[in-house]
């Protein structure tokens, strides 16, 4: 059984973040990710980082994740109402 | 032939080219699902879907192929576009419409 916490700690850990969220059921996941390391990359990009960050553990442990990347300009211009 | 090359064939040969879990008929999964019912709001009428839950082959190499570990994946002209969650970014925001457009 995979928790989300564990997810959060596995992107930390192989990524730079300045914000991660994940919420999941132990086996579907959604995740949300900023990080200075998308500067510059396109979605597929960014998301491909994810993806190794998290290496096997994609394919073996978790079933499904979702996944929404920012850069840090993109989630302050979000934060802004 | 290696699995490598039939997919090559298949993502050039096809103008729309989706790898899902099901068929757009009976999707077994509802990111595959959200993936077709995307394509079809765009009008895409040819899609060459391939369910990769009856060619365990692909579905292993498909993840290799363009570096993506999950299913579904969307090819436009032989170019990977995405998985569930791009797709449903691009398609909010007007890029998806645009890549298929131009690839009309």
């Amino acid at each position: 059984m995979v928790y989300p916490q564990d997810i959060k700690a596995f992107i930390q850990n192989a990524l730079p973040c300045d914000h991660v969220e994940v919420q999941g059921d132990g086996h579907h996941f959604e995740a949300l990710i900023v990080s200075p390391e998308f500067r510059g990359k396109s979605m597929v990009q960014q998301h491909q980082l994810v993806y190794r960050a998290l290496g096997d553990r994609m394919r073996e442990e978790i079933h499904a994740l979702s996944m929404k990347t920012f850069t840090p300009e993109q989630w302050a211009e979000r934060g802004v109402p | 032939m290696s699995v490598q090359d039939t997919i090559r064939q298949q993502v050039t040969g096809h103008r729309v080219v989706l790898y899902m879990k099901g068929t757009p008929d009976f999707p077994q999964c509802g990111f595959s699902a959200n993936a077709v019912r995307i394509l079809q709001m765009c009008g895409v009428q040819d899609i060459f879907a391939v369910n990769v839950l009856e060619e365990p082959e692909i579905r292993q190499g498909i993840k290799e192929y363009a570096n993506w570990p999950t299913i579904p994946q969307l090819y436009v002209n032989g170019e990977f576009v995405g998985g569930s969650d791009i797709l449903t970014e691009m398609f909010q925001n007007g890029e998806l419409q645009k890549v298929l457009k131009k690839a009309a």
